[in-house]
């Protein structure tokens, strides 16, 4: 509990030293409660997600680092492996590849990275993980494009 | 002579235990016996400072020594008398009459018949201005009697400050260039290698634990040697791979149960940041900046576990999990070594696997009978 406390401080100091270290990621601690953090992750360039901010919600367990912290979307994003409804992630680090020397900020940078490069063969989604492995990538990224237009790019105006 | 006239030391001081069965006289009127019996035996460290009478008892007390050395009984105190100064200090708790000495039958040897020691007490006039006379010193480095390696150095300047510098009349080391001090002595070669052995050793880790006060734990962000406590303040080392960790944010890693869905040997075993397997964690207060340096804190992390005896193998009568790969010791009650034969079975596959041991009580209890 102090362990994982006093490690949550320092990585808060460190995102607070290095804020516009990655622009891509904006990491933001609850007020009151250090184990809630929310993070704002912008869609990677030349992915059908390009354009969004996509809000992740992190609950920390409190034996972390020891264990990973928990990840969703809140913003609804049509990837194969998120879960459509609940915003589920399935990403080994986030389970049985954790390391304790990963840190929120590197947990964003995978998230990031899952975006680019997803896995439809271990996928939440089906429906988008079909329409990759059918080879249907035209359909994948039009029906990805456009939840991210309607649930992840802020409105203008 | 009787030492119920000799004033008893104790009883000075108001601390003797023997009361009136004391051997020695509790009468105030009576003669204290300050001979020093370090300069009975020819050398005392402290010259002229000591405390106790530098003087020369008689081997045979009814022998009155020659009435003109009462006069210079005492080299010190004869030439402060000259100066007009009174008594030494410290002969303030004795009967100053160099008269009343005889009484308890010391014999003053005042001619420099036998031992140059006291005679060279006499060179008076180099005390120097906080009254300590070093002169008497140099009179025992220029004793013939004694060689060059019995010669103590300067222990001001071994502890790297001689007051009185290049003035200094006692012996000065040699300087160590690794602590910078003063302390090698000129003529014990073997001290000297030994000092200079320890000195580098002790430089080395001092500069190594100067450069390992940087060294970060990757679990908990911290350094490892500014945690509160001294057990944090240690390093977690893989046999596999240089990365550092605390000892205590490492094991708890590794100790982690598989329960909780990290699998053992990609996650929980493997380094947390290059993910390379390791089988141990080797615990050192000190980080390492060469291969070199960590094959020896390996070594005699190992070493020091070979020491101590397994407790699974307990001398025999149990069984140890980790048979010839175990750090501990090995060994039965009569201090015979563990001889191992090592089983290699061929699996239907081709491949070769070493046998536990095989006991007939572990066929026996698994039957149920």
């Amino acid at each position: 509990m102090q362990a994982s406390r006093a490690r949550l401080f320092k990585e808060y100091k460190e995102v607070q030293r290095e804020k516009s270290a990655d622009p891509d990621i904006q990491l933001i601690c609850d007020d009151s409660n250090i184990f809630k953090w929310t993070a704002l992750v912008k869609g990677p360039s030349e992915t059908p997600y390009e354009g969004g901010v996509f809000q992740l919600a992190f609950s920390i367990p409190e034996q972390y680092p020891l264990l990973p912290p928990q990840v969703r979307f809140l913003t609804k994003i049509f990837h194969p492996n998120v879960h459509f409804k609940t915003g589920e992630i399935c990403l080994d680090i986030l389970k049985n590849a954790w390391s304790p020397a990963w840190t929120l900020q590197s947990v964003c940078r995978a998230i990031i990275a899952l975006m680019a490069h997803p896995e439809p063969d271990s996928p939440l989604n089906c429906d988008s993980g079909n329409l990759l492995r059918s080879g249907d990538i035209k359909g994948y990224q039009s029906m990805a494009r456009m939840y991210t237009r309607l649930a992840a790019v802020p409105k203008k105006g | 002579m009787s030492t119920k006239r000799v004033l008893c030391k104790f009883f000075m001081h108001g601390a003797c235990l023997k009361g009136e069965y004391c051997e020695f006289s509790h009468d105030w009127k009576d003669q204290a016996n300050n001979v020093c019996t370090f300069y009975q035996k020819g050398a005392c460290s402290y010259g002229s400072r000591c405390r106790y009478d530098h003087v020369k008892v008689s081997r045979n007390p009814k022998v009155l020594p020659p009435p003109q050395s009462s006069s210079t009984s005492r080299p010190a105190s004869t030439s402060l008398q000259l100066l007009g100064s009174g008594h030494p200090p410290h002969m303030g708790n004795q009967i100053d009459s160099s008269n009343q000495r005889h009484q308890i039958s010391v014999d003053v040897l005042a001619h420099s018949s036998s031992k140059p020691a006291w005679r060279n007490d006499l060179r008076h006039e180099n005390v120097l201005e906080d009254g300590i006379d070093w002169s008497s010193n140099r009179s025992l480095q220029n004793q013939t009697s004694l060689k060059p390696a019995d010669i103590p150095i300067c222990s001001f300047a071994a502890a790297g400050n001689c007051p009185y510098g290049d003035g200094c009349p006692q012996m000065h080391g040699d300087l160590c260039t690794t602590c910078g001090k003063m302390c090698l002595h000129p003529y014990r070669p073997d001290e000297r290698e030994e000092h200079t052995k320890l000195c580098e050793k002790n430089h080395k880790r001092l500069e190594s634990l100067k450069r390992s006060q940087e060294i970060e734990c990757s679990v908990c962000l911290d350094r490892v040697l500014s945690k509160p406590t001294a057990a944090e303040r240690k390093f977690g080392l893989l046999s596999e791979c240089d990365h550092p960790f605390c000892i205590a944010c490492i094991r708890n890693w590794r100790s982690n149960s598989p329960a909780s869905g990290m699998d053992v040997n990609s996650a929980l075993r493997a380094c947390p940041i290059c993910r390379r397997l390791s089988y141990y964690v080797i615990p050192s207060v000190l980080w390492y900046f060469s291969k070199e340096e960590k094959d020896e804190i390996i070594e005699s992390y190992k070493s020091k576990l070979k020491s101590i005896d397994c407790k699974y193998f307990d001398f025999g009568t149990g069984s140890c999990p980790f048979g010839t790969s175990c750090f501990y010791r090995h060994a039965y009650r009569d201090g015979r070594l563990e001889e191992v034969v090592l089983r290699h079975l061929d699996a239907d596959d081709g491949s070769v696997v070493i046998a536990k041991n095989i006991r007939l009580s572990d066929f026996l209890s698994r039957m149920h009978l």
